[in-house]
């Protein structure tokens, strides 16, 4: 059970730390409401461009989000393999090696035929 | 820190599956670097000799390499796995051939020019005038066939369910690109990937419960734990039950195939072919292994499922059918009869009921890719006569072709001298055998409604005045007649001398646990 | 006639082959010029049948053994199957018949009943449909009768489809549908024999011979007997599985309907005699007493419907529904006159039926009406075709003098000996063929000449000729039976003995017996 505590604790922490800056946000921070606060994905910036008829989004916008989440994601695995790289030995480097290489192939597809392009 | 064990690979016998996989690979690199009119070669002649290559390397390892698990057991190297390898090389070539013709269709092959243009619109216009192709098609094949390939030799539940996602996203993706009626292809493919989807998760779900049961997700594991009990085990059961509906669903039995009908006819008729063919070989292939290796020992509860699931499939199938005015709907009720009669075989449970599925396999794969070949040539100006009406009278105008279609009808209704008869006089003895009588003559009504049916499209092409709406039949190029010459031939060679192919099943049809 | 052959060749599949191979050879004569050459090809193979027939009769030998000139090599070995043919006395009676027939449908036929330019294929559907015929006949090996006597019906279906009346489709699917169910219920049995016999020898077999001396426990025979006599029920035809033959037969042509009446039917029968009897004993006894009530209706309704027709294709069908009921009867009676009645009346009915089919078609050629009333007075116009049509008739009402009288009278004593009510209840069936051919020939042939028929013109000397034989045969066969009985007769001694008649699964209809047990 001891070695469980510290994780109990760091998730306590983070739980607190949570509640405790949207609690403290509510009574301190300023209250300005525009625009492009309440718009979706609020940061400030207006969405380009802007969406029609109020609720849609260009599909351009969903093909580069994905995108980006398929090659994010890979990464995880890139972290597990860092932390055993000593016992993976060369076998773990090639499989790293041809997975990224699997990684690369789609990127360069994409590249290639323009999916990169936002026009 | 101690190294981890290096996991222990027999390259050679896992050349089929990597051949093909890379192949894919340098498709998607082939798409990206080659020029537009460079690709389309390209990608054939690369897809042709992979699956060529693939096969051979099939063979050689059949030939030469020890049978047992391979890749740390997560697949098995065994009769029946290389028997279905070869099978679906096999199906897959002969569906290639047919899918690379562009001379039946005026305006090139089987698939839309560019998928991503709104169907009727002015884009799509434009790109039919360039005449344009889409040749990622030959790319997401090959990954289809790798998943095919791995699907039938998995030897663990996540290894079959991974398989099963490879060979069934690009099949999505396959189902909604045809030429003609896009509309109506783009939402077979939303249906088929909404409910692929769905018996994917539950196949997933019934492998947790699997490993929840038995605590290894291999399948020699699973056996053992499963030999061990003493009392029925509802986590267990639930598990089979859960694994069973996903896999029957991609089998395509009642009542879990009710995608069917819609998919196949709103694929391009080439995938379509190559649904029924290779990837109905792969879910038969899966499914025996399945119940055979890890769930063998309880036969007792799952036969009695598969009965009533094979006897409501080849009954509903058949009359089902009956009432289709189109070929292909009426042809994907046909390939769910078919199943029907298959899953007789496989509740036979033993290794005659084995061999007798593999060689019904063998059979009916074959004629029914030629059977959707046949169909892509038979047109009318706006694309393919899918209404069976525009069939009148073809065998005045095309005798060749109407004579080839009616032999593959006439071996889907099981008459002698043909491959389709010798298929089910197995399935019915491996199940008369195993004491299935009800499940025989059961088939036995299902079969004669069937054969109603056949007879009657035989009727329609050669004893029915053609109407003025009435089909042409396009000359197709080399590639399909070889496919559905191929087809055409088997049949009739495995119909009239089944013996060595008998032998084959016969030595192959025993599973390594 | 008991010169024995060489051996060295292979009679019983060169007989099957020949009309094959012309069937082929025709299909190669495609050119409409050819049709000429076409036509003396398919006559010629059909005749080459007919010699080799006649020789294989002359070399067997009635008192030897069962099967004879015997060939045999494996097909499947996996199933236990293997290629056999052999002759029987039976089978070689059927042989003759259908070769005669083949033979005389395609030389009656010299001008064709079909469209131009498919006369090739007609003719190659005929041989093809005449090799397939044999080779059931002389199977002996369960399987290849199986896959045989499915394969035939694909000529038969595109001979009625292609070539046929305004209806032919639907007859054609008719037909071909209840001939599927009656094949795919014998499949059933076949499979269940198949794992009989893998049980009993160790080894699957589909000899015949070897499955005759096979015993099963009395419920697998019972149902395996069901699925055969499904399959040979329908073919026969016996009511009341018969309603696809009088659409067949009245939307084919005469030629077509010859064969499928004269001979493919017989099958049906022929199926009785070899299968059901020597494989299935004890069923076939059990279930005789419904198989018999069954041919006595077959008897009494054909008839009856026959009166009734006012269309002579459809009546000459019911009349041989009639006759079926005659020949199933004299084969499920067990005695050995009726057996030997029954075999003897298949011959006498397929010659006189061919007969009345190949005139009937002519007349109806010259007239373009099937209707009986569209007719009267033709006896005026042509004499000679009224005359060879009424021997036809005569045989088919059983006129002492031919054939048919001695197939009759065999098959009514017969059953006498069993059953004085079966035989009583058959004898009406005399009565009233009586009514229905006599009344038929009297509106056809006398009387005043109906508009239309001024045009019918007299039988050329070549369709004489064709059709002559048949008279000459059934004359023949009607003063010196001997010649066909001396071939049947140790067949059906043969087949009887392994039937346990009269024992004590006799059932209760046997109980009104007057006569002596055999």
């Amino acid at each position: 059970m001891n070695a469980a505590w510290p994780i109990v604790a760091l998730g306590g922490l983070a739980f607190a730390f949570a509640a405790f800056s949207v609690v403290i946000a509510a009574f301190t921070g300023p209250k300005r409401f525009n625009r492009a606060k309440v718009a979706a994905y609020e940061c400030g910036i207006e969405p380009t461009p802007q969406p029609i008829g109020g609720g849609r989004f260009p599909v351009k916008y969903y093909l580069v989000a994905m995108m980006f989440i398929i090659f994010d994601i890979e990464l995880v695995f890139l972290y597990p393999w860092a932390v055993a790289f000593d016992q993976l030995g060369l076998f773990g480097f090639i499989a790293m090696m041809l997975f990224l290489i699997n990684l690369i192939v789609p990127y360069l597809y994409e590249w290639r035929r323009g999916g990169l392009e936002w026009d | 820190m101690t190294p981890i064990s290096v996991v222990d690979i027999d390259y050679v016998a896992l050349a089929p599956v990597i051949i093909v996989l890379v192949a894919a690979v340098i498709g998607v690199l082939l798409e990206a670097f080659l020029p537009e009119a460079a690709r389309r070669s390209g990608q054939l002649l690369l897809t042709g000799s992979a699956v060529a290559l693939a096969f051979l390397t099939v063979l050689i390892v059949a030939a030469s390499r020890p049978f047992g698990p391979i890749a740390g057991g997560s697949l098995m190297l065994d009769g029946p796995g290389l028997f279905l390898q070869g099978l679906i090389l096999l199906t897959s070539g002969t569906a290639i051939l047919i899918m690379a013709d562009r001379r039946v269709d005026p305006g090139g092959d089987a698939f839309a020019g560019r998928v991503s243009t709104l169907p009727g619109g002015e884009e799509e216009r434009e790109v039919s005038r360039r005449g344009l192709m889409q040749t990622e098609v030959w790319p997401l094949m090959l990954f289809c066939i790798g998943g095919l390939l791995l699907f039938v030799t998995s030897n663990d539940l996540l290894t079959l369910f991974i398989a099963l996602e490879i060979l069934s996203l690009p099949l999505y993706l396959l189902v909604g690109m045809a030429r003609r009626r896009r509309l109506l292809s783009q939402e077979a493919a939303l249906k088929y990937f909404l409910m692929g989807a769905l018996a994917s998760a539950i196949l997933l779900f019934g492998s947790a419960l699997a490993y929840a049961y038995a605590g290894t997700i291999e399948f020699a594991g699973i056996a053992e734990r499963i030999s061990e009990r003493t009392t029925a085990n509802t986590l267990v059961i639930a598990a089979v039950a859960l694994i069973l509906v996903g896999l029957l669903f991609k089998i395509g039995a009642v009542p879990f195939g009710q995608w069917v009908p819609d998919v196949y006819q709103g694929a391009p008729t080439p995938v379509t072919g190559f649904m029924a063919a290779a990837v109905k070989v792969a879910a038969v292939g899966a499914l025996l292994r399945v119940l055979y290796v890890p769930f063998g020992g309880m036969r007792w509860e799952w036969e009695p499922v598969l009965w009533i699931v094979a006897s409501l499939t080849m009954l509903i199938g058949s009359l089902v059918a009956l009432a289709q005015s189109d070929i292909k709907r009426m042809l994907a009720y046909s390939s769910i009869a078919n199943a029907g009669f298959i899953l007789i075989g496989v509740a036979a449970a033993d290794q005659v009921g084995l061999s007798s599925v593999l060689f019904y396999l063998l059979a009916y794969s074959v004629a029914t890719l030629a059977a959707f070949g046949i169909v892509t040539m038979v047109r009318v100006p706006t694309g393919e006569a899918t209404s069976l009406e525009q069939w009148a009278g073809i065998g005045r105008r095309s005798p060749l072709l109407a004579t080839a279609f009616s032999l593959i009808l006439l071996s889907f209704a099981g008459i002698p001298l043909t491959a389709g008869f010798i298929a089910k006089f197995g399935v019915f003895t491996a199940a008369i055998t195993a004491g299935a009588l009800p499940l025989v003559i059961v088939g036995i009504v299902a079969s004669a409604i069937a054969a109603a049916l056949y007879v009657r499209i035989i009727v329609r092409m050669y004893f029915t005045d053609p109407v003025s709406a009435s089909a042409g039949v396009a000359s197709p190029s080399p590639l399909t007649v070889a496919g559905v010459g191929l087809g055409v031939a088997l049949t009739v060679i495995l119909g009239v001398f089944p013996q060595p192919v008998l032998n084959l099943v016969e030595q192959t049809s025993i599973f390594v646990r | 006639m008991a010169a024995s052959l060489p051996t060295a060749i292979p009679w019983t599949v060169l007989i099957v082959l020949v009309p094959l191979i012309g069937a082929v050879a025709v299909t190669f004569l495609r050119a409409p010029a050819q049709q000429r050459a076409a036509r003396w090809t398919a006559f010629g193979a059909s005749l080459l049948a007919l010699l080799l027939a006649v020789i294989l009769a002359i070399g067997f030998t009635p008192a030897g053994p069962g099967v004879q000139y015997l060939v045999s090599s494996p097909w499947l070995p996996a199933l236990g199957v293997s290629l056999s043919f052999g002759v029987t006395g039976i089978s070689l009676v059927m042989v003759l018949l259908t070769t005669v027939l083949a033979a005389t449908v395609i030389a009656a036929e010299w001008r064709m009943p079909v469209p131009r330019g498919t006369t090739q294929g007609y003719l190659a559907l005929l041989l093809s449909l005449e090799a397939l015929v044999l080779g059931v006949f002389l199977a002996r090996d369960l399987f290849v009768f199986y896959v045989l006597f499915e394969a035939m019906l694909l000529p038969v279906y595109f001979l009625i489809g292609r070539f046929g009346g305004s209806r032919r489709g639907f007859a054609a699917v008719k037909f071909l549908v209840y001939s599927l169910v009656g094949g795919l219920a014998m499949l059933a049995a076949l499979i269940g024999l198949f794992v009989e016999s893998k049980a009993a020898f160790g080894r699957p077999t589909f000899d015949m011979t070897a499955l005759a001396d096979m015993t099963m426990s009395t419920p697998t025979e019972r149902l395996i007997w069901w699925g055969f006599f499904l399959a040979f029920a329908i073919k026969a035809p016996l009511v009341p599985l018969h309603t696809w033959l009088p659409d067949a037969a009245a939307e084919s042509t005469p030629g077509t309907a010859t064969m499928l009446i004269g001979v493919l039917d017989k099958v049906g029968v022929f199926g009785m005699l070899v299968i059901l009897l020597p494989l299935l004993p004890n069923a076939s006894v059990f279930y005789a007493p419904m198989v018999v009530v069954l041919a006595l209706i077959g008897i009494l309704y054909g008839a009856v419907l026959a009166i009734g027709q006012g269309d002579m294709k459809r009546l000459f069908a019911y009349t041989s529904v009639s006759h079926f009921g005659f020949i199933v009867l004299g084969v499920f009676v067990f005695t050995g006159i009726a057996m030997n009645g029954a075999i003897f009346y298949m011959v006498a009915h397929g010659l006189s039926t061919a007969g009345l089919f190949l005139v009937a078609g002519y007349l109806m050629s010259q007239r373009g009406s099937a209707s009986i009333s569209a007719y009267g007075g033709v006896s005026q116009r042509a004499p000679l075709l009224a005359g060879l049509f009424l021997v036809m008739a005569l045989s088919t009402l059983a006129l002492p003098g031919l054939a048919g009288f001695i197939g009759e009278f065999l098959v009514l004593l017969g059953a006498f000996q069993r059953s004085v009510v079966v035989g009583v209840i058959a004898t009406t069936g005399i009565v009233l063929a009586a009514i229905y051919m006599l009344w038929l020939v009297q509106r056809v042939m006398v009387g005043p000449l109906q508009p239309g028929v001024d045009r019918v013109r007299e039988v050329t000397v070549w369709q004489a000729a064709a059709v002559g034989p048949l008279v000459a045969l059934l004359l023949l066969l009607g003063f010196f039976p001997q010649t066909v009985l001396s071939l049947v007769e140790p067949a059906a001694q043969t087949t009887l003995a392994g039937v346990p008649a009269g024992t004590a699964a006799t059932p209760s209809l046997f109980g009104l017996t007057g006569g002596e047990q055999p």
